[in-house]
């Protein structure tokens, strides 16, 4: 026996030694009815049963806009200062965690990026188990309940089941001890979802659905509007952009959100496009999601989560081309 | 540095856009120490167009002799033409009636005096003279006004986004009037760079910045429709900044 368990009223003693560690943030329904990842504190209600944030948690990591980069004629380059408060992020999906891991790959691995890797690691997690809506597909692509997250939070009907996964939630776990009750741990979580399989396998076998006619037909309705891939967990896609002050002798360098589906993306100088159509710009979308590339060839980095089926204003979902391809099997 | 000689006019419309600059309280300092303004006759009491002039940033739509005389004027004098807010680069508002008579626009409003105008239907500067940046926005942004300065002071113009306003009320975590609250909101179809200033107090995009680049046109009105718009009020909506959406485009 442990004492691992947060039972359902003790959960603003849960918070209140939660923020000791840091600036606590969490999902809560903003005023507007959206929900969003925001500072808690007094007032704010967290969000326990939440189907997903409008914005994914990425924005901790890489903010829509960023500065990455001064530049003054006296002083030269200069980074900005890493000034990164510790931060606690809890009540995250398990998709959302797998989203932060994938990030986590694509930034930490191979090239740091230094920025990054400042916010990520003044940054603790603290998951949430979930109930899948209509939207959700993750199965196991996430079940795993760890995913790099610190402490992890598995709801039954009177209390949550805390588990801590890293030094940083052991120590969490260690100051709650006061106000948890002692239980048995719980066996691991499993569930299963066959699109999730179908992806997995499409993904293994390198499958590109070339031949489809759902292309053009997402193309012909797509408004690049850029939500599905803003509002992606894992889309990282980010264009450079500079701008000089009017002392014409400093500049700022931006790093901001870029987004597959605008013309800009593939744009280069002299105007030349490596994809001109939205059908192209579809097909490459796909293939970094469902196929990776580069050093992340043979990640699927879609992690179910759905946003990209729900803020789309016409109801384009990638998704078809797996179902699609399923029912062409069948006899 | 040479600094770079500037002149601001206004054609057919509000002088908002020229506003917008004067609006530009803290930075107005810099501004005079960095540019020569030439020609300004909103803030300027010298009203005459003299020298060669490095940038001419011109508000409104062409709708007179007089507009067109100025346009010319500072065309044949200037190295760079910036049209400055949607009227100069769209038509803008001073355009929305432009498929009905314009004499009897002038008619209802001026009744026998306007036998006496001589206005004919309101165009962007493009129609007349090669544009070689703008500015888009009923009125501009400050900050793309001012960014634009800062690149002029180094001989260039910035990168404005060319993705539609959809994208930055996204990032914002606005709630999506057109999904969440069936509204005719024209965000998809318009030039971002606002931050969703409308969207974000609950206010449809009424579609003052113009049309965004590869703006799918045929699909938001399908869309629309689908929705329950009549296509009349669909059509009278979005051509308030802009009468020559092409409904059929896609891309």
């Amino acid at each position: 026996m442990t004492r691992n368990l947060l039972k359902h009223d003790s959960i603003a003693d849960f918070l209140e030694i939660l923020a000791t560690f840091g600036e606590l943030h969490g999902p809560v329904l903003t005023d507007v009815g959206v929900s969003a990842f925001r500072p808690l504190g007094p007032g704010i209600d967290l969000l326990l049963d939440y189907s997903r944030t409008l914005v994914p948690p990425k924005k901790y990591l890489l903010p829509p806009r960023d500065t990455v980069l001064f530049f003054a004629t006296d002083e030269g380059y200069r980074q900005p200062a890493a000034a990164v408060p510790e931060t606690i992020l809890v009540g995250l999906h398990p998709c959302d965690l797998q989203g932060i891991a994938y990030l986590d790959k694509v930034f930490m691995r191979d090239r740091i990026d230094p920025l990054y890797r400042a916010r990520r690691t003044a940054l603790t997690l603290i998951g949430l188990s979930c109930e899948p809506d209509e939207y959700c597909f993750c199965g196991d692509l996430s079940a795993t309940e760890t995913h790099g997250c610190d402490l992890f939070m598995r709801r039954s009907p009177c209390e949550f089941h805390l588990r801590s996964n890293t030094p940083k939630g052991k120590a969490i776990l260690d100051r709650l001890t006061p106000i948890l009750a002692e239980g048995e741990p719980l066996p691991a979580d499993s569930r299963t979802c066959d699109m999730a399989a179908a992806i997995q396998q499409a993904s293994v076998r390198g499958e590109t659905f070339e031949k489809s006619a759902l292309w053009d037909e997402f193309a012909g309705r797509c408004l690049s509007c850029g939500a599905c891939s803003l509002c992606c967990p894992t889309c990282y896609c980010f264009d450079i952009r500079e701008y000089g002050a009017l002392d014409g002798e400093t500049t700022m360098r931006l790093r901001e959100w870029d987004n597959c589906l605008f013309k800009d993306h593939g744009e280069v100088a002299g105007g030349f496009n490596f994809r001109k159509s939205r059908q192209e710009r579809f097909h490459y979308r796909y293939q970094h999601k469902y196929l990776g590339f580069g050093p992340t060839r043979g990640i699927v980095s879609c992690v179910g989560c759905g946003r990209c089926r729900v803020v789309c204003p016409v109801g384009i979902d990638l998704l078809e081309l797996f179902k699609e391809s399923e029912d062409e099997k069948r006899p | 540095m040479k600094k770079p000689i500037i002149a601001i006019a206004g054609l057919t419309a509000c002088s908002g856009c020229q506003l917008t600059l004067l609006n530009c309280e803290e930075e107005l300092p810099e501004i005079a120490q960095r540019f020569i303004i030439d020609y300004f006759p909103l803030g300027l009491t010298e009203r005459l167009i003299t020298g060669p002039i490095d940038v001419a940033i011109v508000e409104g739509a062409v709708s007179t002799p007089s507009d067109l005389e100025i346009l010319m004027k500072l065309r044949n004098s200037c190295r760079c033409l910036v049209a400055l807010g949607t009227c100069a680069l769209w038509g803008g508002i001073a355009a929305m009636k432009n498929q009905e008579s314009r004499k009897d626009l002038a008619g209802t409003v001026y009744g026998s005096a306007a036998d006496e105008l001589k206005t004919f239907n309101p165009q962007p500067l493009h129609r007349f003279v090669k544009i070689d940046f703008a500015i888009t926005g009923c009125p501009p942004e400050k900050g793309e006004l001012l960014a634009t300065l800062a690149a002029l002071l180094r001989g260039t113009f910035p990168v404005f986004p060319r993705y539609p306003v959809c994208s930055e009320c996204r990032s914002r975590e606005n709630l999506c009037l057109l999904i969440e609250r069936n509204e005719m909101c024209l965000g998809p179809l318009i030039q971002a760079g606002c931050n969703a200033r409308c969207p974000a107090v609950g206010i449809r995009c009424e579609g003052c910045r113009g049309p965004v680049t590869e703006a799918n046109v045929a699909a938001e009105m399908e869309l629309f429709l689908k929705k329950g718009f009549p296509r009349d009020e669909i059509v009278s909506r979005m051509q308030r900044f802009y009468p020559e959406w092409n409904y059929e485009q896609r891309s």
